[in-house]
């Protein structure tokens, strides 16, 4: 699903966030993405969602390479990448309905279309019947999942969330992992960065590690306990 | 639809909802409906900050509207003067009466001369004395200082300028006749004149057009910008630019239909207002001309052009500001 090849990014200015990264994500695959803050956890993840371009190397996703994209097409890669942020980005003077809405409306669905999609978007993070609440209204955890719902309204094949529970509890933070869970479930790549390291030692799922920029563990060479059916389940890149 | 996943998407075949060609084309069509109305209503919501954009769009365009009206008016006055083909010739004062009388007789009898009209010096006097101003000054000279006069109208196949001026300086050639003068040289004048407060019209409506896409592209920009974060997200979940412009685009179109009425409304309220004045200084001259307003095409063109500089002026905003808004 993702392959990263000998990918490093320099920023203007000579820092190097990322260092010769390898490894390969396969479809229908949950895993951690984890390290120290600065680590290039989050460049990692803007470099498949084409926030970046590598300075060098290449991306695949789902086979195809990333350099090929040209700028005028990154939107319609975006819609098949829901991403998730740590400040769940939402649009505080629109409703949690016209929050999730928004990918669908920008993708041509009518407003009825939408509705629907939007109200079973929420009823799976547990929001049901929010729709007319404004994000304000609604606590941090709850802002998070509106985030979430945002993201998967479309079913995109591929998630990425950068510290999805950085601002929570430990409960909200599993209930939130659980959720991720049950998407990958159903057949959804995840990608998850992460530093909370507790939460994700009781996960029990393959785990990418990065430090300074290099990818010092990639899940799969000291893990033999990684669950195989996961990694069969996919056959694409 | 999908760049990516292309083959996946074909994969799960049936279940996908299938989306025909014309319900893309609806979707599409329905879209632009739901954003152009949802910029009036963003229009709606900031109502100060859009109407003084809007009415300095429809200001600008007001004061080349009306001058184009005096243009055209003047210009309606100058052809129904095109042809001048009168010559105003002044006699020798030292000619009497009955000399007056048979040279305006044979220069009726040129072939050249449509009709002879005399006014006598007394007759002139009199005229002058009641029309200019001068009334009892005059009456404390010895003698009359005007000549007679005889206004000459060439017949038809000699009014033509050229061959007018031919007749003049015929007529200017005789002895009897101290001067003659072609009335051409006033409407050559007020042509020339035309055509500078054209000229000058046609440089001020350009640099006012410029200045109506500045400010629209202005305040589009400080929408733009206002929504930075509201774009940022719409790139982040998949939006086009287009997508993205659209409403900024739309915005613009408003400014420049309401800023066309506005232009309108002040175009006929100036216009009346100097309507009255312009009714006073005709009926001194004696004339029936009537002040032309805009006709239904002029105001339609009006309109098409403020709604074509708001367009400009929001395009030149979009372009610049929507693409260079990259996610974070």
């Amino acid at each position: 699903m993702i392959k990263f090849e000998q990918v490093s990014k320099t920023y203007p200015g000579g820092f190097q966030a990322l260092n010769q990264v390898n490894f390969h994500l396969r479809a229908g695959e949950l895993a951690f993405l984890t390290g120290h803050s600065g680590a290039g956890k989050s460049t990692l993840l803007r470099l498949i969602a084409l926030m970046e371009r590598p300075s060098v190397g290449r991306v695949l996703i789902n086979g195809h390479d990333l350099r090929k994209i040209k700028s005028r097409q990154i939107p319609y890669v975006r819609r098949d990448i829901g991403v998730i942020f740590q400040d769940h980005r939402l649009l505080m003077d629109k409703t949690v309905q016209d929050n999730v809405a928004l990918p669908l409306l920008i993708e041509g669905y009518t407003h009825k279309e939408a509705a629907k999609r939007v109200s079973a978007s929420l009823e799976k993070v547990g929001l049901g019947g929010k729709e007319r609440h404004y994000p304000i209204m609604l606590s941090g955890g709850e802002q998070q999942r509106v985030g979430i719902a945002r993201a998967i309204v479309n079913k995109p094949p591929l998630l990425l969330a950068d510290e999805p529970t950085g601002n929570l509890d430990p409960k909200l933070s599993m209930d939130v992992m659980r959720l991720f869970e049950s998407f990958n479930s159903v057949g959804m790549s995840v990608l998850i960065a992460s530093h909370d390291l507790g939460l994700i030692a009781r996960m029990r799922y393959r785990t990418l590690t990065l430090k300074d920029g290099r990818m010092i563990d990639d899940g799969l060479a000291n893990d033999p306990h990684e669950p195989n059916a996961s990694m069969q389940r996919g056959s694409g890149v | 639809m999908s760049l990516l996943f292309r083959s996946k998407k074909t994969d799960k075949g049936a279940k996908a909802t299938q989306v025909t060609g014309f319900r893309r084309f609806m979707m599409y069509f329905a879209s632009h409906i739901q954003q152009a109305v949802g910029s009036l209503g963003e229009l709606w919501r900031t109502p100060f900050a859009s109407m003084m954009t809007i009415a300095v769009l429809g200001l600008s365009l007001t004061l080349p509207a009306t001058l184009y009206v005096v243009v055209k008016n003047s210009q309606a006055v100058g052809t129904q003067w095109d042809n001048p083909a009168e010559i105003t010739v002044f006699l020798q004062k030292s000619l009497n009466a009955q000399q007056v009388e048979t040279f305006a007789r044979r220069v009726e009898m040129m072939d050249e001369v449509a009709s002879v009209q005399h006014i006598g010096r007394d007759e002139a006097l009199r005229e002058f004395r009641d029309y200019s101003g001068f009334g009892s000054a005059i009456d404390y000279l010895e003698s009359n200082p005007l000549p007679d006069v005889l206004v000459v109208t060439p017949s038809r196949e000699y009014s033509a300028a050229g061959r007018a001026a031919t007749l003049q300086r015929q007529l200017a050639g005789e002895s009897e006749v101290s001067e003659a003068k072609l009335d051409q040289d006033w409407i050559e004048r007020l042509h020339a004149l035309i055509r500078l407060v054209e000229d000058a019209l046609g440089a001020l409506a350009l640099l006012l057009c410029i200045a109506v896409v500045l400010i629209v592209g202005n305040t589009i920009r400080l929408g733009i910008l206002n929504r930075r974060d509201e774009i940022m997200i719409m790139k982040l979940v998949g939006a086009t630019n287009g997508y993205i412009q659209r409403p900024f685009l739309y915005t613009g179109a408003w400014y420049g239909i309401i800023g066309g009425l506005i232009a309108w409304l002040a175009t006929f309220l100036l216009i009346w207002w100097i309507r009255a004045a312009v009714l006073r200084v005709t009926e001194l001259y004696d004339s029936q001309f009537r002040l032309q307003g805009l006709t239904f095409n002029e105001l339609i063109i009006l309109w098409v052009i403020a709604v074509s500089l708001g367009l400009l002026g929001s395009w030149i905003a979009v372009r610049r500001h929507v693409a260079e808004i990259e996610p974070r």
